[in-house]
């Protein structure tokens, strides 16, 4: 059973960035203007963020350059997708611990990460 | 306070607090969900609207044609205004569909898509185009009768579903081949019956591929 979290992606603005990217078709990438615009982030937040996945071999992004404008796009790798797919699982091992001890009277379920831990 | 094995120093620099793992359960789910919705050029609702449309519009034919005995084919002005409108909508809701999905994203996957949507045009105006000539060519009334209201989707149905299968977006080839039979089956329906035919068999398409997609989009990540 997997339960560790992977703590890159554990992060509200980091998994909503993997999430969204994930949701496009394997190898499709998507305009940082559009991500920015789909999350509501301001450009300098979404910038850290993509980079911390980027060193982490999650993220690819890619620069083009068409006249005066620059395009920049960015996009899951297979690397990023098997992330995401752990942590998911993870997450779903988590909250299967959780609903076990829910529905255990003596047994409060906000100890359950601390009892999956030990 | 409890926290996840080796996200805490993470989370907490990088957020300011702890990220419980029914929040990010919560929060993964809903991101995906509004990013599917976003990106999917198949939105349920247009798909309803559309199921509305070719009841109303092969409805409305057959309401008007239903009557003629033998069948000359007249489909009553007020019928084709409707349809014509009608399909005007369609036209200008799937753009801008098609349009805010693919705002933005490139790639194999929109490439493909944009070959898609050329094959689809293509196979439109081939089907009903040869409905021009036929009609110069003045067939007996029920061949002109059961041609408009069933053999151009016939068209349509099968080469969508042949390009759809060779792309591999198999819930499309199962819609193209579903809007195949109904057409196929509205051929047995005769002149008049043809059109309620098809536009029931239609409309019962769209609304099962607006469920389906519907069901898809809000298909946990997390949950079963």
């Amino acid at each position: 059973m997997t339960t560790e979290l992977d703590p890159l992606i554990h992060m509200p603005t980091r998994l909503k960035i993997v999430a969204t990217l994930a949701a496009l078709p394997d190898g499709d990438a998507l305009s940082f203007t559009r991500l920015q615009d789909m999350l509501g982030l301001t450009p300098g937040n979404l910038i850290i963020q993509l980079r911390k996945l980027e060193a982490a071999g999650y993220l690819a992004s890619t620069k083009t350059r068409n006249g005066s404008a620059q395009r920049t796009t960015v996009a899951l790798t297979s690397q990023g997708r098997t992330a995401l797919s752990a942590y998911t699982q993870a997450l779903r091992d988590l909250l299967g611990g959780l609903d076990v001890d829910a529905a255990s009277p003596a047994t409060p379920a906000t100890r359950s990460v601390q009892g999956m831990r030990s | 306070m409890d926290h996840i094995p080796g996200t805490v120093g993470t989370t907490t620099a990088d957020n300011g607090g702890d990220f419980d793992p029914r929040q990010a359960a919560d929060l993964l789910d809903q991101v995906t969900r509004r990013a599917r919705r976003q990106f999917t050029p198949l939105s349920p609702l247009l798909l309803t609207f559309r199921a509305v449309i070719v009841l109303v519009i092969f409805g409305g034919v057959w309401l008007s044609v239903r009557g003629e005995h033998p069948y000359t084919g007249h489909i009553g002005g007020r019928a084709i205004t409707v349809a014509v409108v009608l399909v005007a909508v369609n036209i200008g809701g799937t753009a801008w569909v098609i349009e805010r999905a693919g705002a933005g994203v490139s790639g194999p996957a929109q490439r493909k898509w944009q070959a898609w949507k050329g094959f689809m045009v293509a196979a439109w105006i081939i089907g009903y185009a040869i409905t021009a000539p036929l009609y110069h060519a003045a067939p007996g009334h029920p061949v002109w009768g059961l041609y408009p209201a069933s053999a151009p989707l016939l068209i349509i149905g099968l080469a969508g579903a042949a390009v759809a299968a060779a792309f591999r977006y198999w819930p499309l080839a199962g819609t193209c081949l579903a809007i195949a039979v109904a057409a196929a089956a509205a051929g047995f329906g005769g002149p008049a019956g043809s059109w309620l035919i098809t536009g029931t068999g239609l409309c019962a398409v769209y609304l099962g591929l607006a469920a389906f997609t519907a069901g898809r989009q809000h298909r946990s990540m997390v949950r079963p």
